[in-house]
């Protein structure tokens, strides 16, 4: 176990350390996700809709957009000079691989969502300040089901000449039920309810998170066969 | 570090037998039976599309043979069993390492995912050993491919495998990255390591071998000691061995 775990801990410092280097995942996913909700912002009159009505969707759009283009780079990573077969050689449990690359794609996303916020605060002059602890939670568990399901879908494509269009083909229909319940959550947090009166939108999302984890566990295996 | 367990039904360090691949209706390997023992070194030479480098796919345990048996150090392939992992290495044409890594973050990483003790000391050691210390923090990027090589050959025994595999080594590099190579691996091969090369390369292939072997369209179509083998004369044996066996 210790084994296992320092083998993940290793694919995430890897991932940190390049990261560090080159500066080209976190800049992209955030300039990309700031763009997204600018083309919105000039799209939409907000003296006509509340922010609480649309800002939510707005946000997950750049959230699974900016996403996308990291989850993308993940893979094509491990592919540089055949560093994925470098891997598969090691004596690595193929769930080690996917827990390292799932959590390290969780961490970029996000510190990108970090700094993505104050800016959907700016653009929508919605204050999250009083709605913060829900609201990360709701973050944090919509981009959990993405992060997995993402790294999962990122590995099978990435064998793929075009991975590039095969990733969302393959990502965004699965990632319906996540992303309709945090929009849900989301908006409904800025209209000051409680995280426990909605309860079944959070059930839906722990759900789905489960289950693309668990689904991705017992499908590695043969998604990073050959 | 860790040390190479001689896995409980060590006999032959490699062994193959009936070795088949399909890829759809393409046969890349037809049949392929051999042995090498503990401390041999086989030069395994073969017109392109021959089948070498999806033989050292199957015997590292990347690729599924599509039928037939392989054991490596007495370990099944198919079984891909993480303790005969433990004792290969690879070197191939890719280095299978990260471009924006330093070479000391590079092995370190290998080693850890191997389960080396002390893994830093360790890299640190093997890096000295392929002589790339004075290049230790710079980025792989920056390497010729002649150093590239050499810290794959650093990457490849950081965890001190027991068995070689060396797909094409010699590819890109000049003379003189190839005369450092050779110098490498002739340090590498000692009695307790068994080493499969496989080689374009006459000379190079032919100077520190025990066994020869030729393959084409997937089968072995030639098998011999290398002191069978006439160095000056193997262009004319290859040449004739693989126009027969076509």
């Amino acid at each position: 176990m210790n084994q296992y775990l320092s083998q993940v801990k290793a694919i995430i410092w890897k991932d940190f350390v390049t990261e560090l280097k080159t500066r080209e995942l976190f800049s992209s996913m955030f300039v990309f996700a700031v763009l997204v909700m600018l083309i919105f912002i000039f799209s939409i009159n907000l003296s006509i809709v509340s922010a609480s009505q649309v800002g939510p969707g707005v946000l997950w759009v750049a959230i699974l957009f900016a996403g996308t283009l990291g989850l993308n780079r993940s893979f094509a990573l491990e592919k540089e000079n055949g560093c994925l077969q470098g891997l598969m050689l090691a004596p690595v449990d193929r769930s080690a691989i996917f827990f390292g690359k799932m959590l390290s794609n969780l961490a970029f996303l996000l510190i990108m969502e970090a700094f993505l916020l104050p800016v959907f605060m700016i653009f929508f002059n919605v204050d999250i300040g009083s709605h913060l602890a829900p609201l990360l939670a709701v973050i944090f568990m919509g981009t959990l089901g993405f992060s997995a399901l993402g790294t999962l879908l990122s590995s099978l494509s990435s064998n793929l000449k075009t991975r590039e269009i095969m990733l969302p083909i393959l990502l965004y229909p699965l990632m319906v039920p996540i992303a309709i319940g945090s929009v849900q959550l989301t908006g409904q947090i800025l209209d000051g309810k409680s995280l426990t009166d909605m309860m079944n939108w959070v059930g839906l999302i722990l759900c789905f998170d489960i289950i693309f984890i668990s689904a991705s566990i017992m499908t590695i295996d043969h998604i990073l066969e050959e | 570090m860790t040390e190479s367990k001689p896995s409980p039904n060590f006999g032959p360090a490699i062994q193959v037998q009936g070795i088949r691949k399909h890829f759809g209706h393409l046969e890349a390997l037809r049949g392929v039976d051999f042995e090498l023992r503990k401390g041999e070194f086989l030069s395994l030479f073969g017109p392109n599309g021959a089948g070498k480098t999806t033989l050292i796919g199957i015997l590292s345990a990347l690729t599924r043979p599509s039928s037939g048996t392989a054991k490596v150090a007495g370990y099944d392939v198919k079984e891909a069993d993480p303790e005969m992992r433990r004792e290969i290495g690879v070197i191939s044409h890719a280095s299978f390492l990260y471009a924006d890594l330093s070479p000391l973050e590079n092995i370190r990483f290998y080693a850890t995912m191997y389960g080396v003790e002390r893994a830093e000391e360790r890299a640190i050691e093997v890096i000295d050993e392929v002589g790339l210390k004075p290049r230790i923090h710079d980025r792989v990027r920056t390497f010729s491919r002649g150093m590239l090589q050499r810290l794959s050959i650093a990457r490849a025994i950081v965890h001190n495998p027991s068995i070689l595999f060396l797909d094409e080594p010699y590819t890109g590099l000049d003379q003189h990255a190839s005369g450092i190579l050779k110098v490498q691996l002739q340090a590498l091969h000692t009695d307790q390591r068994t080493i499969l090369m496989t080689t374009h390369d006459f000379s190079r292939g032919l100077e520190m071998c025990d066994r020869v072997a030729i393959l084409v369209r997937g089968k072995l179509a030639l098998w011999k000691s290398a002191d069978q083998v006439d160095p000056a004369d193997f262009e004319r044996l290859y040449l004739e061995t693989v126009e027969q066996a076509k």
